[in-house]
């Protein structure tokens, strides 16, 4: 049995890139095929799982794909530590990205710069249908052309048609240059054929843009300071979760939480305190409740409440700092950008998780960022993240 | 005291939860809850936020919380009143509050909170309207507005959308003879966190009805949730309001008053055809509509003022 897992957000169309797939390889006679989501009450942007199985059987076992021989990741951002684990022996990650791995068991594909071209938007999932197609013998690519016209609108044949024959194409091509799959002795560093276009157009249109996101991502990696003290608010605290307590009571402790919404967004919001004004507008509008206000007298230069507001700046003359006004919680901010909409001073920009941990990291050296808070060596955690510890090993 | 941004409290009852980011019903219940305090005790029926705030073991009430049946919200409100009192263990200061959605209130619960109403059950209900059954993937309910998309009133060759009005429910609920109902939208969020204040504070059944923008459902991006609900009443299509009942108006049928009264609207075609949900409306649907906006507002600037 060839198993497929397809890891998406809510609204990506992972599901139906499942569906796709079971119709096309059960559209020859005696073949058979299974496609279903996980269920949650996840949300639209939450992470998700779809899984296809195919054999040449009836497949009785309906339970969830725990490891696969292809691993479809339509987020990048959803590729964690442990992908390894849900591949099978010879199983093959492909990832919908436009980085290069540098792993032979990742294949990387820029799905969302191929669709975008095509389809106008970054709709990536018929580029995985092609690029199964080309990998996987059950999977013929005429019977993922005929699933699209059975399953998919008239106006959306041709367009995805030709992207299914474009993945086909990159895919073959990549797998004669050994850039993946067991025959590659070794992965190289150059980025892949079909990354390489959209980094030529991204670094393009850097130069045209602006990047004044520049100044909020050299902020992005800076560490939140701590909640009010004593707000009454829902906490992680999975480690005191017993099932045997639970198991005799319908009566359940309120704010009991055990898992992070982080993982949902791939941009994030990032507060430059120098542009705010206090005027609280994101903080009142946030759906969530992940910005909060914060100590007025909390210099987050030191990590502590000094009650001073004139601090030395570059060992030059004094200059008034500014308090910082709102912190974001990142363990809970889904990054749906609302308060970036509503605050009228420009002093929120969304960043990219990428970019945002990349800054994150290079906080942790100690390097003066000129007029932001990432500089770094500050010595606080956030309180959401010391809760957190439990619930990152689940 | 007047709570505003400075003010509120600092506490998070509702958090955690796993509802669609830019989601409009979460602002309402998370803003209402900061206002009530940590004694309020809330019940919700079936819909998006009991499926997104009670997903055990993540229950994202800090406060006390339960689901009740889809029709008996108002029912389940007037029992743990009844209960809180009866056992001696109602604080001063605890509201009791209810979360139903539009399908909630104005279909399925809508007996349970005329019978709340008519017994003057000291409970508050708010309902965040977001114009569609959302949990169950976008169905229309009688608060869905003319020519919306939902998945039981699709849009094609043969089908354009929902083709009844939305249901006037604050009237409604106001011809009860109500201490207390307000309208507000969460683009108004200061004018909803006064209401709810206000409610707080009076005894009696009180009633909100709270516009909160669904982004999935209603087809903008989840950024623009705000807006959605600022650009609604800014264009004429809801209004902010608010009706005393006798006692609070000293006035025999008591008395609605206008919260907001622009002296000149927002384009109700911006404001549809930003949404993917209009997306089939003619130009004639659209001045229809308009002239229903004009209608409504000419007897409520006459009869709801002074």
């Amino acid at each position: 049995m060839i198993e497929v897992l397809w890891h998406g957000r809510g609204g990506q169309g992972a599901f139906t890139a499942a569906r796709l797939l079971g119709a096309a390889a059960s559209l020859i006679d005696g073949r058979h095929a299974l496609a279903f989501p996980s269920f949650g009450p996840e949300r639209r942007g939450a992470p998700m799982r779809a899984f296809t199985k195919l054999a040449d059987e009836p497949i009785g076992d309906r339970s969830a794909v725990a490891r696969a021989d292809y691993v479809v990741y339509l987020d990048d951002t959803l590729l964690g530590d442990e992908w390894a684990d849900e591949l099978k022996p010879g199983g093959l990650v492909l990832v919908n990205s436009v980085l290069a791995f540098h792993d032979p068991r990742i294949l990387s594909i820029d799905a969302d710069g191929m669709s975008a071209a095509v389809l106008g938007r970054p709709i990536p999932n018929t580029v995985f249908l092609g690029a199964i197609s080309a990998l996987c013998e059950h999977v013929r690519a005429e019977d993922v052309k005929e699933a699209i016209r059975q399953y998919m609108p008239p106006k959306l044949h041709a367009k995805n048609i030709s992207l299914v024959d474009a993945a086909r194409e990159l895919v073959e091509r990549l797998s004669c240059d050994g850039a993946f799959g067991s025959a590659c002795s070794e992965a190289d560093g150059a980025p892949h054929a079909g990354a390489a276009d959209s980094e030529r157009s991204e670094s393009a249109a850097a130069e045209s843009v602006d990047r004044t996101i520049d100044r909020f991502v050299a902020l992005a990696g800076a560490p939140q300071p701590p909640r009010p003290d004593g707000c009454a608010i829902p906490t992680l605290r999975c480690d005191e979760l017993q099932p045997e307590k639970y198991a005799r009571s319908t009566c359940y402790e309120a704010g009991f939480l055990v898992a992070k919404n982080a993982g949902w967004r791939n941009v994030r919001p990032v507060v430059d305190r120098v542009a705010c004004t206090g005027c609280l507008e994101c903080y009142m509008h946030c759906p969530d409740g992940t910005i909060y206000k914060v100590d007025a007298d909390f210099d987050d230069a030191v990590g502590a409440s000094t009650g001073a507001d004139a601090t030395e700046v570059d060992g030059a003359k004094p200059k008034r700092r500014r308090p910082a006004l709102v912190a974001v919680d990142y363990d809970f901010c889904k990054g749906c950008g609302v308060c970036a909409k509503v605050c009228r001073f420009e002093a929120i920009a969304m960043v990219s998780e990428r970019e945002a941990l990349a800054s994150e990291r290079t906080a942790d050296a100690p390097t003066a960022v000129e007029g932001s808070a990432a500089t770094a060596g500050i010595a606080f955690a956030s309180n959401a993240s010391e809760q957190a510890k439990g619930a990152d090993a689940r | 005291m007047a709570v505003n941004a400075r003010t509120i409290a600092d506490d998070e009852f509702f958090f955690g939860h796993k509802a669609c980011a830019g989601c409009g019903g979460s602002l309402a219940v998370r803003a209402a809850l900061k206002v009530l305090g940590p004694n309020a005790v809330a019940a919700l029926p079936a819909g998006c936020m009991s499926a997104v705030g009670f997903n055990f073991p993540q229950l994202s009430f800090a406060n006390n919380a339960m689901i009740t049946p889809f029709a008996a919200t108002a029912s389940v409100l007037t029992g743990i009143e009844v209960g809180l009192r009866a056992q001696g263990k109602k604080p001063d200061d605890c509201t009791v509050v209810g979360f139903a959605g539009d399908g909630g209130t104005a279909d399925i619960g809508i007996q349970a909170l005329s019978g709340a109403i008519d017994r003057n059950d000291d409970v508050l209900y708010i309902c965040y309207d977001n114009e569609a059954y959302m949990n169950t993937g976008i169905q229309k309910s009688s608060l869905t507005p003319f020519g919306a998309k939902t998945t039981t009133t699709p849009v094609g060759a043969n089908a354009r959308g929902c083709l009844t009005q939305k249901k006037n429910l604050f009237e409604i609920v106001a011809a009860h003879g109500i201490p207390y109902a307000a309208t507000a939208s969460v683009g108004y969020l200061n004018d909803f966190i006064r209401k709810v204040e206000r409610a707080r504070d009076i005894e009696g059944t009180r009633y909100i009805h709270v516009i909160a923008p669904c982004p999935t459902g209603w087809g903008r991006a989840e950024d623009e949730m705000v807006d959605m609900a600022k650009d609604i009443v800014d264009c004429g299509l809801w209004y902010l309001a608010e009706y005393e009942g006798e006692q609070l108006s000293g006035q025999p049928g008591g008395r609605f008053h206008l919260s907001r009264n622009p002296k000149e609207f927002g384009s109700v075609e911006a404001y549809l055809r930003s949404q993917g949900r209009f997306k089939a409306l003619t130009d004639e649907d659209i001045a229809v509509v308009e002239a229903a906006r004009d209608a409504k507002w000419e007897v409520m600037q006459r009869e709801w003022q002074g």
